[in-house]
């Protein structure tokens, strides 16, 4: 098996930096991933999916089953870098103001819609104005929602107006909410529904086909705005609705590739000749969510009592074996560019007698009954359910374990009423994304999870604002202090993405984030 | 007839009608609807009551009700939220492969069933009758997610070979579609193979033990005449009443059948839809389903007053 880390990715990204000077016009960065050497045109790719996508449309579905296929047919102005930096994508390059209100974004030259129109700055500023105005109704238009408005410049050229100073931007104008379309899309009341027969990025794939509980069929885009890339032909991709029929698939090459969604599955395909199992860093992050609405977690003393309690090793080992990485108050894939040393942290080291000690002070000598939500169709959240559950009886905690929908679970957190929940979420690779949304207090934020924290809050609004790289990092450092302090989440694991495939398959890398970026790298061989 | 014909088929238009009814507020019941499920973790409220108006949902229930019956009425189901294609054209998609499973499932299971029930019975008691009602038993006791896994990884490491994994419908590529249909079709018809054996037998041993049988071999009436003129002519209407349960009840395992082999039929449809809280998919694939459980009825009822002429004047 082979196991990829992030640093080894970015000694990757730095040597193509480096060849970059040398020969101008290759691409600088790992973009989509790294360029082979001597790769094969043509050819099909099948992969398998999980969970099939609810639909194609980048604006208005939120769902990580969605993002992971869209980033092929559809660009925003930056590409998500695996280290956390924003590299253009659709933009060339861009200035920021002194009072860091105006984004001027230069925009690449040659770009086409897969509907042959030529991409200009009159699309940006309509797409980037269609998804900022919440009426529109996307999910991600709070991301959003501190551009004022998108100027065209010339032809070639945007301002983004800002109203407060936002060093994530550019990560903002990245490809998990929106892309750039050509103007005037949506003025069709259809073309919403449009989006799933066919696809009207700038992406190297186009959409062939959507057919669902059956396949999605891309196709390579001949005008890709990229030289010589992508190389395969076609990616037909298969919704495999349980995991025996993805392995069987799999051991009989039906499909080529895989990403599992239970690690543990790995033990049915690991010793299948011709199949390589692959680990990959991730942004993904398992957290106990502790909903202050819910008595007695509105006691900071209580929720420092579980975080005392809780042995996250046990549960990452009977929920992912060994595929997966403890954490503390950051994913895994962000761990490198933003941790917090762990001693530096408060209530990060398993302690039950201190933990009784807090549930005495707060009144609850004996302990009290809890219920712990858990959401079906999560597999890792059984076993860390019950794992959990014998953890917290040590410290008199009674934890009732109860499963519900995935739309029942959204319900009660879109309403503020999460309780004491198991949850599984990602986000890009910048804190201000990570962070602000989930814990910001009310109106500026939602905060999910009525924490309430003046000083988490002010810390947000102050790293939001932050240019410079070293006082950004202290600034996030000081807010994971606060949160591991005032414990409103127990971040447990991160886990790794494992992917299998067969001999076939060359060049393939997985981002971070879960999207199948590395497609557009990817070649099939003999 | 035609009087009993009208009546049947007023009662069945009536019981639509209150299905829809039902179906519409079962599924506007379960908490989460398509905006929270497209919102997920993100989004905002301004955003969240905009794509609710988009969707109609933002009107009161009855008056939902009342937009999308209307439609139905003029034969259009709606366009599926999530995937933004005519109901129609999905529901009926699926329901042809769906159908394709029920009915061929159902030819194999008679064609296997009724003569082992009816081998079992002439060979009463007899080590044959014993081997037989071991397999019913085997057949009525496993489930048909498990059947159908241990086939599917079963034929998967004997073979190295799977099923395709694209549907392919019989009228493109016959050979494609037996290809992906063999081992759906086996789980599922095991099962009722099974039942069906045990069904017949029954029917048969008692109808054997009858004393119209007993006065026709005393009168010299030949064996092979008294089963298939006598015997088999009585048994055939609980078979046929039986054929039409079964039917039913595969439409039901294909649910679980489906989702096993990836094949994009209805019961696969309707989970999908339910998960992404897709309304206009899964009433109208509700509605099929209704309709569809009520013409299998109706022939089945029609079926009897063929084969047992008592019936015909009731």
């Amino acid at each position: 098996m082979t196991r990829h880390s992030l640093k080894r990715a970015f000694v990757g990204a730095l040597l193509c930096g480096v060849a970059a000077i040398t020969a101008p016009g290759a691409f600088a960065e790992d973009l989509y991933g790294p360029i082979p050497a001597n790769p094969t045109m043509g050819g099909a790719l099948n992969m398998g999916l999980l969970v099939e996508p609810p639909g194609l449309d980048p604006f208005h579905q939120a769902a990580d089953a969605r993002i992971r296929v869209t980033v092929l047919m559809y660009q925003g102005l930056f590409y998500e870098g695996g280290n956390g930096e924003a590299i253009p994508l659709l933009a060339e390059s861009f200035e920021v103001s002194e009072d860091g209100l105006e984004y001027t974004i230069k925009l690449r030259d040659g770009v086409v819609f897969h509907n042959g129109e030529a991409m200009d700055a009159e699309d940006v500023a309509y797409s980037y104005n269609y998804i900022r105005d919440p009426e529109n109704g996307s999910p991600g238009a709070g991301d959003f929602s501190v551009i004022e408005n998108v100027e065209v410049v010339d032809p070639l050229t945007v301002k983004f107006i800002l109203s407060a100073p936002n060093a994530s931007l550019p990560m903002t104008l990245g490809n998990k909410y929106g892309a750039v379309v050509p103007a005037g899309y949506f003025d069709d009341p259809s073309a919403k529904n449009r989006m799933n027969a066919e696809s009207v990025g700038t992406g190297p794939f186009k959409l062939v086909e959507f057919n669902p509980n059956s396949n999605l069929l891309l196709e390579r885009n001949e005008d890709y705005w990229e030289e010589g890339v992508p190389y395969l032909d076609e990616i037909d991709f298969a919704f495999l609705p349980n995991s025996a029929s993805m392995l069987v698939a799999l051991r009989n090459n039906r499909i080529d590739l895989v990403k599992l969604e239970r690690p543990q599955d790995v033990q049915q395909v690991e010793s299948v000749e011709g199949l390589e199992v692959e680990r990959w860093p991730s942004l993904n992050q398992k957290p106990i969510d502790l909903g202050a609405e819910l008595a007695p977690l509105d006691d900071v003393r209580v929720r420092q009592a579980i975080a005392l309690a809780v042995d996250k090793e046990e549960i990452k080992n009977a929920s992912v074996g060994d595929y997966g990485e403890v954490i503390t108050t950051m994913p895994a894939g962000m761990a490198d560019a933003w941790g917090v040393p762990t001693d530096e942290l408060s209530f990060m080291s398993r302690d039950v007698e201190k933990a009784k000690a807090l549930l005495a002070e707060a009144g609850h000598p004996d302990g009290f009954d809890l219920t712990l939500t858990t959401i079906n169709g999560y597999d890792w959240m059984d076993p860390a359910a019950v794992t959990l559950k014998e953890q917290l009886a040590e410290i008199g905690i009674n934890l009732n374990i109860q499963r519900v929908d995935l739309g029942v679970w959204i319900d009660n957190f879109r309403g503020k009423t999460m309780g004491f929940t198991f949850n599984d979420w990602a986000s890009q690779p910048d804190p201000h994304l990570l962070f602000y949304r989930h814990f910001h207090k009310q109106p500026e934020g939602a905060d999910f999870r009525n924490w309430n924290n003046d000083e988490a809050s002010a810390l947000l609004d102050a790293g939001r604002a932050e240019s410079d790289p070293q006082k950004r990092k202290e600034i996030y450092a000081d807010f994971q202090k606060v949160l591991a302090e005032t414990v409103p989440t127990i971040m447990l694991f991160s886990a790794d993405h494992v992917t299998v495939k067969n001999g076939k398959v060359q060049n393939f890398s997985q981002h971070p984030t879960g999207w199948y970026y590395g497609l557009a790298r990817t070649y099939v061989g003999e | 007839m035609a009087s009993y014909l009208a009546k049947r088929l007023g009662a069945s238009i009536l019981t639509a009608f209150l299905a829809s009814i039902l179906v519409f507020m079962l599924v506007r019941l379960v908490p989460g609807d398509v905006v929270a499920q497209m919102m997920g973790q993100a989004g905002g409220a301004e955003a969240e009551a905009s794509l609710r108006a988009f969707f109609g949902l933002d009107q009161p229930i009855y008056m939902q009700y009342l937009i999308w019956i209307g439609n139905v009425l003029q034969g259009d189901l709606g366009t599926s939220w999530a995937r933004g294609l005519p109901v129609s054209d999905m529901v009926g998609k699926a329901f042809m492969v769906t159908l394709e499973i029920g009915i061929v499932t159902l030819v194999v299971a008679t064609l296997v069933g009724v003569p082992l029930g009816v081998i079992a019975a002439i060979y009463e008691g007899r080590p044959l009758d014993t081997i037989i009602q071991g397999f019913n038993l085997l057949g009525l006791a496993a489930p048909v997610f498990w059947v159908g896994l241990m086939l599917l990884v079963g034929v998967s490491s004997a073979l190295s070979w799977s099923p395709p994994l694209r549907f392919v419908p019989p009228t493109r590529s016959l050979a494609d579609n037996i290809a992906i249909l063999v081992l759906p079709v086996a789980s599922l018809a095991l099962l009722q193979a099974a039942a069906y054996s045990q069904f017949v037998r029954q029917n048969v041993v008692s109808a054997m033990h009858q004393e119209y049988v007993r006065t026709a071999i005393a009168k010299g009436v030949p064996v092979r005449l008294i089963f298939f003129k006598h015997i088999l002519r009585n048994v055939l209407v609980p078979i046929v009443t039986f054929m039409g349960l079964i039917l039913i009840q595969i439409l039901g395992g294909v649910v679980i059948i489906e989702s096993l082999f990836a094949l994009p039929g209805l019961g696969r449809l309707l989970l999908n839809a339910i998960e992404t809280r897709d309304y206009p998919v899964v009433q109208g694939a509700l509605l099929l389903v209704v309709v569809a459980a009520m013409v299998v009825n109706l022939v089945v009822d029609l079926a009897y007053r063929l084969i047992d002429p008592r019936l015909r004047t009731a």
